[in-house]
């Protein structure tokens, strides 16, 4: 009796350890790695990133999860540094084993880091890069962007310009690097086709101190438009600059949407009223989403969120709703699911085109004053995406 | 001809003097710490920055800039003073206080740059110039914030070479600095004249930063911004002395203002290091000697 009683035990425990192998074989949270620019001159854009996909994981995992798996948020700085981030991005599929990656900012790290997860045939998602060739020329299998790229950007701003300015000569600013070469060259091409006249540019390296040295050329080619695609601190400095040589009189700025940022607006100040970019975001935009998005995020954490914001707020719903459609975190099967997904954001709806990776939604044209974007102008998602000219999938 | 001479190569020769002078002030204090110490301030665009993140929460609470170009070098001697006390002489016996040294300021600038993004957040603050408006010159327009940045720039350049060469505390500095032995027995407070150097050098960043910070702003990393550049300066200019950097400053950032109309700006700064990395393999004591040799 005694020894039937030992065996019951054993063999409850044997139960009972099964049972617990059984759980711990059960998934645990959804790892996302977020690697993102938290020092550098883009912190202010990482710090939006960061702001939004915490928002949204918290909103998630409040409401019970992915398919019940929590989200886990996993964060390291890329210092917006190509080499850095593949570093990285490397450290949180090897070691981490994150499930999906995010956040990369300067688009030289999207690319670098796309083929990091190519490597790692794992998927990762851009949220803030603008250059055309992420999903264009340089597209990937393994990578998406939920955000608006350069040539949707400069389709809008080129259609404004065109209206308000016709036949303007533009003189272009850019940083030197990926993201500044591709958004001169599609607004260039956007505002060209309209009849406007390319009368010079000039590419800053990242982090430029001071961009007075260039204003000579700029002065001579006697432009009436300044196109700049500068971002973050650069920004604060090119604005301030231009202001204290007196630059910018007679002349309408305009720019990328990464250019003048709730991040940089203060410090930028009265040198940023009047400067129109094309953008995929508004905190203005008048629909039920986004207002409650702007009320969340502003109790949050008491500023306006900005497109970097509400771009990786939008990303998380964007691989919950990929996910719950694939029914699984495996590579193959999400990207199935992402191709041509439709999901809710504070834009509105977003459709993933499944040819190049790219998100299709309504462009705005954006006019700053007085600290808020104002919104002057719209074109729809069909005429501002453009054609798709991936090859590689 | 006449018009580009006047609106294009004027103007830029103004503002490369303009940033000449904001880097000669950056790499003064730099020389001054090298010439007499032997010590390569990694630290100094940290302190640089300091200079312009106290000034900034100053003004914030009512002090007007021109009293804080007296106020911020004040905070920031002691603070030098004690790095140089408490840091720096505890390697600065070994045989290789080269490396130490670099490597310890190389630590303490990116402690402080933490600390910064810790107190001040990592978002850019821009004080507003506290001259403002420009004047015109020769139908050219100049802000006048920087024709007085120029023109303070120089006053204190002076000044500072005033100080080690023309008086009797410069002479002991120098003294200090040619033979360490020979002046304590002189009665000189050797280890007392250096901290005090070192802490000299911290506030000439500081006062830089203050005067800078209306231009290019001010955020956690811009310790980076010119460091790079006073670097190329001081050992082009020769490690040590102050009027090679000064020389060599303004060479360089003329330099690197009218190349930039030719070239693409991003060539700017390889020239500038190609110009550097001449001097070293050609005269590698730069322009000029040390200020232990003057």
């Amino acid at each position: 009796m005694k020894k039937q009683f030992e065996t019951k035990k054993i063999a409850v425990a044997v139960a009972l350890c099964l049972g617990a192998s059984l759980v711990s074989a059960q998934p645990g949270p959804i790892k996302i790695g977020v690697v993102t620019p938290l020092s550098g001159t883009y912190t202010p854009i990482g710090e939006q990133v960061k702001m939004g996909l915490d928002l949204a994981a918290r909103e998630i995992n409040a409401a019970g999860g992915i398919n019940g798996r929590k989200i886990n948020l996993i964060y390291e700085d890329e210092e917006a540094n190509p080499a850095v981030a593949t570093q990285k991005a490397e450290k949180l599929f090897q070691v981490e084993k994150v499930d999906f990656l995010t956040g990369t900012v300067n688009s030289g790290s999207t690319l670098a880091v796309g083929q990091v997860a190519e490597r790692n045939n794992k998927l990762i998602a851009t949220s803030v890069s603008f250059a055309d060739s992420i999903t264009g020329d340089k597209c990937s299998p393994n990578v998406f962007r939920v955000n608006a790229r350069a040539g949707m950007q400069s389709a809008a701003l080129a259609a404004w310009v065109d209206k308000e300015i016709p036949k303007s000569n533009i003189f272009f600013i850019g940083p030197d690097y990926e993201m500044g070469r591709s958004t001169v060259s599609a607004f260039k091409r956007a505002s060209t086709e309209k009849g406007a006249k390319d009368v010079g540019e000039v590419f800053a390296p990242l982090d430029n101190k001071d961009y007075s040295p260039y204003f000579g050329q700029v002065r001579a080619a006697k432009p009436n438009v300044i196109y700049t695609s500068v971002a973050g601190n650069d920004t604060v400095r090119l604005f301030s600059q231009m202001e204290e040589y007196g630059l910018n009189k007679g002349v309408t700025l305009v720019g990328a949407s990464g250019t003048v940022t709730s991040q940089n607006m203060g410090a930028i100040g009265k040198s940023a009223n009047g400067f129109v970019t094309g953008v995929g975001y508004s905190p203005k935009l008048d629909n039920p989403a986004n207002k409650k998005f702007v009320a969340d995020f502003q109790k949050a954490y008491n500023k306006l969120p900005d497109l970097y914001g509400a771009d990786s707020y939008g990303l998380l719903y964007f691989y919950k709703a990929a996910v719950e459609k694939a029914k699984s975190t495996e590579t193959d099967k999400v990207r199935t699911a992402m191709d041509d997904l439709s999901w809710q954001t504070p834009q509105g709806t977003k459709k993933m085109r499944a040819g190049d990776h790219q998100a299709m939604q309504d462009m705005f044209a954006v006019r700053v004053e007085n600290g808020e974007f104002n919104i002057v102008g719209r074109v729809p998602s069909d005429q501002a995406i453009g054609p798709d000219v991936c090859t590689r999938f | 001809m006449l018009e580009s001479l006047q609106f294009i190569y004027a103007p830029q020769i103004v503002n490369g003097l303009s940033i000449g002078v904001a880097v000669v002030l950056m790499a003064l204090g730099l020389t001054i710490i090298f010439g007499l110490l032997d010590v390569i301030n990694m630290s100094h665009g940290e302190f640089y920055a300091a200079g312009a993140f106290i000034s900034v929460s100053l003004m914030a609470m009512g002090v007007s800039f021109w009293f804080c170009l007296l106020l911020v070098p004040m905070i920031l001697v002691p603070i030098g003073f004690a790095m140089e006390r408490l840091l720096i002489q505890k390697v600065f016996h070994y045989k290789d206080r080269h490396i130490l040294t670099l490597l310890l300021t190389f630590g303490v600038a990116m402690v402080l740059e933490d600390a910064y993004k810790i107190i001040w957040g990592a978002n850019p603050i821009k004080p507003s110039a506290p001259i403002s408006g420009a004047s015109e010159l020769l139908g050219v327009m100049f802000p006048n914030y920087r024709l007085f940045l120029m023109g303070f720039g120089a006053l204190l350049i002076f000044s500072v070479w005033a100080l080690i060469y023309k008086t009797q505390l410069g002479a002991i500095v120098r003294a200090s600095a040619f033979d360490k032995d020979m002046s304590s027995s002189l009665g000189i407070p050797v280890m007392r004249v250096y901290a005090l150097t070192f802490a000299l050098g911290v506030a000439l960043a500081g006062l830089a930063g203050v005067l800078l910070a209306p231009i290019y702003s001010v955020f956690p990393t811009m310790g980076r911004d010119f460091i790079l550049m006073a670097f190329s300066v001081v050992i082009v200019g020769g490690l040590g002395s102050i009027k090679g950097a000064v020389i060599a400053g303004i060479l360089l950032t003329q330099l690197q203002s009218i190349s930039s109309l030719y070239i693409s700006p991003v060539w700017s700064d390889p020239l500038v290091f190609t110009v550097m990395v001449l001097v070293l393999m050609f005269k590698p004591s730069g322009l000029y000697g040390g200020m232990k040799n003057a």
